[in-house]
């Protein structure tokens, strides 16, 4: 599930119309949806948001919409899932003895303003990761002066996933080719040696990473070239309006 | 010899493992040559690499470049580094960064060039390896060849005057291995000097012009390719012999004048050539 919502997510960004819209537009959008989220005057203005972001990402810059279900299916039963948590209070002091379930009727109208909040950050959130490769979004956030170790680590977490989940792949095929996972015990087995097999495998691979930087001439933070997007005042502007009258409307709708 | 651009003199290095990588390694390496390093595996091959541009410093015995021993302060490895490119063999170790244009600027970024030179350079190293039409694409979606030539695209994109290659033709299919030697034949033809660890003995015999064999940390011989790779000793060593100089060695034997100004051929296509141009002789007497 995991691995193919990454590449779903990756193909989406990859290939949506606004692939090529500075990301600069796309990332202030979507800060504007997620303070539209938290000004929301009530349930209903944050669902409008979440409605508005998901059409933006549907419509605008064209991802499908299986595509966008697929990837955001994982978080929205999350959210589902914590929201009963918070509604439903199992009670196990009844009179018979037994548990019992219980609704937090006074809750509920908070309830629902949190979780309404929650799906319209969600979508925002969406929205970016959708449109803007991972690579535009770490460029935007260096902009934005985010330290660079944590750029660093995250560039390097990024590619490394794509390593690391072929390395898994391969030894679950290697192992599952000698039957390794033919039953419980030899799964449990199996899965120990995949897990040591791994932390070999990423000590290994920070080695040869270490020794590649300096053959290249590193000596401290990771620097690369931004991509450069063509400076677009319009474009921006449409992003800044639009993610203000989004804040406004959710301020203002009842 | 004043040709001489790296020498190895005398190298020993041990690992923390205690492992003896290189024990008393000479060899030389000549400006503008084609020089192949050839040894069983565990030779010392990439560790004599890992001398070469400064990342490892020997035990023992001293590298020089330009007839000047090596200057290991920070600003001479900084040098060093810029003039000796070193790719290695496996890509995913390599590469850094999400997209192939970054992680091709990564080295000149390190250099501390103004951003324009570096955007010049990535668009010319790119062009050199023919990946400018994947500038833009995530380094996870190439193939294993291509992920091979954005390394190499790395490493030109700092401009060195000598790439060091460790092991390019493994994992690469046929078709792949064409393309990579254009693009280092391209190099070569450009004044660069270029060094290959292989272990495939026919493609050394007939692309290099130098050889080094390495033998348990040692320099078991160095010297011309074509000559080198014919000898008996060297060939036990490795355990094989080209297969050109096998064919056309045995042809001589029959009387098929099969030399060319004294020279074996070396490759299928001069072989072949030369077993023609015998046979047009004969029929024409």
């Amino acid at each position: 599930m995991w691995q193919g919502n990454r590449v779903l997510t990756e193909q989406s960004a990859y290939s949506n119309r606004w692939r090529r819209v500075t990301p600069f537009a796309k990332g202030w959008f979507s800060l504007c949806g997620m303070v539209a989220a938290f000004a929301a005057a009530s349930p209903r203005s944050a669902l409008l948001v979440a409605l508005i972001l998901c059409a933006v990402t549907i419509l605008g810059a064209g991802v499908p919409p299986l595509r966008y279900l697929r990837v955001a299916a994982p978080a929205f039963l999350f959210l589902l899932a914590s929201g009963l948590s918070l509604a439903l209070s199992l009670d196990f002091g009844g009179t018979a003895g037994g548990a019992s379930l219980h609704l937090a009727t006074a809750e509920l109208p908070r309830l629902a303003q949190i979780c309404c909040r929650s799906l319209a950050c969600l979508t925002a959130l969406l929205f970016l990761t959708l449109t803007t490769p991972l690579a535009d979004i770490i460029s935007l956030m260096r902009r934005c002066r985010v330290p660079d170790t944590l750029l660093d680590l995250m560039t390097l977490c990024y590619r490394t996933l794509f390593v690391l989940s072929e390395t898994v792949h391969d030894t679950i095929t290697a192992q599952s080719a000698r039957l390794g996972y033919a039953g419980l015990r030899l799964s449990l087995r199996s899965l120990g040696g995949l897990v040591a097999n791994l932390t070999v495998h990423v000590w290994q691979r920070s080695q040869a990473l270490h020794l590649a930087a300096l053959a290249r001439n590193n000596d401290g933070a990771l620097s690369f070239l931004e991509t450069v997007y063509p400076h677009s005042p319009r474009t921006i502007s449409i992003a800044a309006v639009a993610g203000c009258l989004m804040i406004a409307l959710s301020v203002k709708l009842p | 010899m004043t040709d001489v651009l790296l020498k190895l003199e005398q190298v020993s290095y041990r690992y923390p493992d205690g492992t003896n990588a290189l024990s008393g390694c000479s060899l030389v390496i000549r400006q503008g040559k084609r020089t192949v390093v050839l040894g069983a595996n565990g030779a010392g091959k990439t560790t004599m690499f890992l001398h070469l541009n400064g990342i490892l410093r020997p035990s023992a015995g001293q590298v020089f470049y330009g007839g000047v021993p090596l200057d290991y302060s920070r600003s001479g490895i900084r040098e060093l580094r810029s003039r000796i490119g070193l790719v290695f063999q496996n890509p995913d170790s390599q590469l850094f960064s999400a997209s192939v244009r970054e992680d091709v600027s990564f080295g000149p970024m390190n250099l501390g060039l103004e951003k324009r030179i570096v955007g010049e350079r990535v668009a010319a190293a790119l062009h050199a390896v023919r990946m400018t039409e994947c500038a833009d694409k995530p380094v996870h979606n190439l193939s294993y060849g291509q992920k091979k030539r954005v390394c190499i695209a790395g490493v030109l994109a700092m401009q060195p005057g000598l790439i060091v290659l460790d092991e390019p033709m493994s994992g690469l299919d046929a078709a792949m291995q064409r393309e990579l030697l254009a693009v280092l034949e391209r190099l070569h033809a450009d004044g660069m000097t270029v060094v290959i660890a292989t272990h495939d003995l026919d493609f050394a015999y007939e692309w290099a012009d130098d050889a080094i064999v390495l033998q348990k940390g040692k320099l078991l011989a160095q010297g011309t390719a074509a000559v080198l790779l014919q000898q008996t000793e060297v060939q036990a060593e490795l355990g094989a012999s080209p297969v050109i100089a096998d064919i056309a060695a045995s042809l001589a034997l029959t009387g098929m004048a099969v030399r060319d100004k004294g020279y074996l051929p070396r490759s299928r296509r001069e072989l072949l050539a030369a077993i023609s141009a015998f046979h047009r002789q004969e029929s024409d007497r």
